[in-house]
């Protein structure tokens, strides 16, 4: 480790920093705002039984989720990047795409699949299995939140895994240590901080979530919240406060906790250490198609069973589907549109944070990080809630802001920035400081420095995180359906319009253009261009 | 409204469609028609643009509800623009937007959202002359609201696993314990919280709750929605569930003969054979007063009344059409003639009711 020198921050940048803080602060500016409006009383609802009670599931479900998806997607991740693993490339495409279903919809799909009565229920019964387990409760919400959330730790952590240097491994190697060893002792450390900033993703994920949670039947203060919110408004703001608070603290403390972590090598890898899984390979290879099938399979099969169900229907001269072409064309074109610029913008918007605090070590920029991360816990309805709210405060926001695709991708930046944080900062970190000391001696300027040394340095990471928001908004649907102009559709909005009605051939059919999209996005966008560089 | 002469409904609708009709078409016609399903509602030649518009927030799904804006675009000439999302969220928005919305009308699944938005005072009142359109039991005294189609509240059954034999007459027979561990009971959803809340109306909070206590003691289940009990029914994951009528037939015309579910309806006069209403008002904020209530009088005339009869196996509530054959037959205590309005607080200490019986653990 390099200790690091604090560099005079330039005022550009920290009112860059600023400006993103009040940016991702509009929700919980709201919440506050309104609790108080209202009437409302978190603190004395903290403490009563209907409050602790989903307030402590909320919290032994994320805890069960962040250790096993920490646990998945570290493995995943190793085992594809630095591994002579089979099929290398073709994982790294697949096993990020769990991130893409959105939950309401994914967590139906599983519970098809895997339920009694369901699609594995009717295969297993041919093995003599009477009745396969039903997936509910807390330990159904673990699995399936577990599946749709390891990619959070996944991608960042197989970001870092190949910017790591291979010269201490090498070393390692020739001091005799074996490839478990080198793995736990070397390889681990420097990525550390990439999986703590994964799991809390992953943490205030499902702190977040509602779909999967209200399918699976798992009591939690999502729930709560939506049950009182035309009920008993204030309550459920109340409830909302208690989470975002909730967040902060995970965030702080885990900010806390990870500044102890070694950072990740300033060394770039020319040549990184591919380790040969020799008798393993095969054995591996199960282990990665497990994880696909379980996650991307599971799913589905219940889609395409929906979809093909209803193809045939319409083959055989039965009801019309309620969609055609066109609306298919117009919803994928809406998804490409938002999702695309969207992870430019929230890439862009977390870049002068990411220096500020990766290599300015200021406090503009912890806060703006603590302010940016605590958000991804506000669930989707609240944000849309809330930016329709402040722009309804004038006229002249009103005319100018609602109703535009600029609000739009706003709104998703705020959603889902914290998820290029976390990798934008070790992307940062992982640019030697002397390479840019160098550049600045032969008298390259701040911005020249930026295009010319450190974009290039850190693509790797900035291409991690804009998969991680293009995914995500993919699949994203308070926003889409709330803060977008009239008329606007993506496939998020028509799988919901036609999954809440049962017509599950509409929906499978768009989920799987979904997944499909997903599939191609992540290939030419993120994973090509990110080996290429 | 009362001072308003009632035109018998056989009558006063196609008057009122016609003279929507001709008012519209002022401007002319075009050479356009419509194709597909909106078809069926509406196959002439398409008005000229009337130069007027409509905003609506609509909780009713765009894959049903869209045909029938089509027709009413081509024959009014009024253009439509939706905003779609689950009632109780657009019901939020609306409250958030406050009185700078641009949504003209608002179409809710179920009565408790309109509800909320009239106790946050942002109700406008549908025309007398629309309200009218629909029996007094099926819209508001204050008209606020008015309903324009019907779900009945029935018990889902899975066939292989429940006899015929064996299904009860009233949700009262469900606390018995041949049925433990059996029934569904989607708890939060919208629907079951309006439905509970007319229970408490009807037969009193004391019996409703001891009601909802007997089922949790009977090992009743939850489940999020309707359309997941019919579902995890169809599989048999669960024998018993009480839903609405309408999602059995589209999940079995959707996934064919693996659904093994089927509708059966409780007694004629049980509080679960209630029927609960699909509802439409007119934000109080709304500058297209004239287009919001034509476009509700649309929802209520012959044509669309039929299509969500035939199409949407929905009730319809208007201008004489009889359900579809397809449908259980609704007698006359069936239908929800219960004061919704008068509940207008009913709904916190429903959703307190719910959350302290435990059912939402189960």
């Amino acid at each position: 480790m390099i200790p690091r020198v604090a560099r005079p921050v330039s005022w550009p940048l920290r009112l860059l920093g600023v400006l993103a803080t009040l940016a991702f602060a509009f929700p919980g500016a709201y919440l506050v705002w309104r609790n108080f409006t209202e009437g409302a009383d978190p603190a004395g609802l903290l403490l009563s039984r209907n409050t602790l009670g989903p307030l402590a599931r909320t919290l032994q479900l994320a805890a069960l989720v962040s250790v096993s998806a920490m646990l998945v997607g570290t493995s995943l991740a190793w085992l594809t990047t630095r591994t002579d693993a089979p099929f290398a490339r073709f994982w790294r495409v697949v096993l990020p795409l769990p991130l893409v279903f959105p939950t309401f919809i994914g967590a139906a799909a599983l519970i098809r699949t895997f339920n009694p009565g369901g699609m594995a229920d009717d295969v297993l019964s041919g093995l003599g299995v009477d009745r396969t387990p039903e997936l509910r409760g807390l330990v159904g919400a673990w699995f399936v939140l577990s599946l749709f959330t390891y990619p959070y730790v996944y991608l960042p952590v197989a970001a870092a895994f190949r910017q790591l240097s291979g010269s201490l491994e090498d070393s390692a190697r020739v001091l005799g240590d074996g490839t478990w060893r080198i793995f736990v002792r070397i390889c681990l450390p420097q990525v550390a901080s990439a999986i703590a900033a994964g799991t809390l993703l992953v943490f205030l994920y499902t702190v977040s979530d509602f779909g999967a949670v209200e399918l699976l039947r798992y009591d939690t203060l999502t729930r709560a919240i939506n049950t009182n919110q035309l009920a008993n408004p204030p309550v459920a703001l109340a409830l909302s406060l208690i989470l975002l608070v909730l967040a902060a603290v995970v965030v702080t403390v885990e900010r806390a906790a990870s500044r102890r972590l070694p950072e990740i090598g300033r060394h770039r890898a020319s040549v990184t250490v591919t380790y040969p899984l020799g008798r393993w390979r095969w054995p591996v290879t199960g282990l990665l198609a497990l994880a696909a099938v379980a996650g991307v399979g599971g799913p589905m099969i219940a889609l395409v069973d929906w979809s093909v169900e209803g193809l045939n229907r319409v083959a055989t001269g039965g009801r019309a589907l309620t969609i055609d072409g066109g609306d298919v064309i117009e919803a994928t074109v809406g998804t490409l549109q938002v999702s695309v610029l969207a992870a430019v913008a929230a890439v862009l918007a977390v870049l002068p944070v990411a220096f500020l605090v990766g290599r300015h070590g200021s406090r503009t920029g912890s806060v703006a990080n603590a302010v940016i991360v605590s958000a991804f816990a506000i669930p989707g309805l609240l944000i849309a809630l809330s930016l329709r709210f402040w722009t309804a405060q004038s006229s002249v926001a009103f005319e100018l802001l609602s109703d535009t695709m600029g609000l739009l991708i706003f709104a998703y930046v705020v959603r889902f920035g914290s998820l290029a944080m976390g990798v934008t900062l070790v992307a940062v970190r992982s640019v030697p400081a002397r390479v840019g000391d160098a550049a600045a001696t032969l008298g390259a300027g701040g911005l020249r420095r930026l295009v010319t040394v450190d974009l290039p340095l850190m693509a790797p990471g900035l291409a991690a995180a804009a998969g991680l928001v293009l995914l995500s908004v993919m699949k994203e649907l308070p926003i889409s359906l709330f803060v977008s102009p009239l008329g606007y559709s993506n496939l998020a909005t028509r799988i919901f319009s036609s999954f809440q009605d049962a017509f599950v051939a509409e929906a499978g059919l768009l989920a799987v253009v979904l997944v499909v999209l997903s599939f191609l996005l992540s290939w030419f966008l993120v994973i090509r261009r990110a080996e290429h560089l | 409204m009362h001072g308003i002469t009632k035109l018998p409904l056989g009558v006063g609708t196609p008057l009122l469609a016609l003279a929507l009709v001709a008012a519209a078409c002022g401007g002319g016609t075009t050479d356009r028609t419509l194709d597909g399903t909106a078809a069926q509602i509406y196959d002439g030649q398409c008005a000229s643009s009337a130069d007027r518009s409509v905003t609506i927030y609509s909780g009713r799904t765009e894959n049903l509800i869209e045909p029938v804006l089509e027709a009413f675009a081509c024959e009014t000439g009024i253009e439509v623009d939706v905003r779609w999302g689950a009632s109780t969220d657009l019901a939020l928005l609306l409250a958030e937007e406050g009185e700078r919305s641009r949504a003209d009308v608002f179409l809710s699944r179920s009565p408790g959202p309109v509800g909320f938005l009239e106790s946050e005072g942002l109700l406008g009142s549908v025309d007398a002359g629309v309200l009218e359109l629909v029996d007094e039991q099926n819209r508001s005294d204050t008209g606020s609201w008015v309903g324009f189609s019907g779900r009945k509240r029935v018990l889902v059954y899975n066939v292989d696993d429940v006899s015929t034999d064996d299904l009860p007459e009233s949700v009262f027979d469900l606390t018995d314990e041949q049925y433990r561990g059996q029934v569904a009971i989607p708890a939060t959803n919208g629907s079951f919280v309006d439905w509970f809340t007319v229970f408490r109306d009807q037969a009193g909070t004391d019996v409703a709750s001891q009601w909802l206590d007997e089922m949790v003691a009977n090992d009743a289940r939850f489940y999020p929605n309707n359309r997941a009990i019919v579902e995890a029914a169809g599989r048999g994951e669960i024998q018993l569930g009480l839903v609405n009528h309408y999602y059995n037939f589209q999940e079995s015309t959707a996934v064919g003969d693996e659904h093994r579910a089927e509708n059966h309806d409780l007694a004629d006069g049980d509080i679960g054979s209630l029927l609960i209403i699909t509802a439409a008002s007119v934000l109080d904020t709304s500058e297209n007063q004239s287009e919001a209530n034509e476009l509700i009088s649309y929802l209520l005339s012959a044509p669309v009344q039929r299509y969500f009869s035939e199409e949407t196996f929905e009730y319809p509530l208007a201008a004489g059409v009889e359900p579809a054959e397809i449908l259980p037959p609704l007698t006359a205590l069936e239908i929800g003639s219960v004061d919704f309005d008068a509940l207008g607080g009913g709904f916190e200490e429903t959703t307190a009711i719910i959350e302290a019986s435990g059912i939402l653990n189960q």
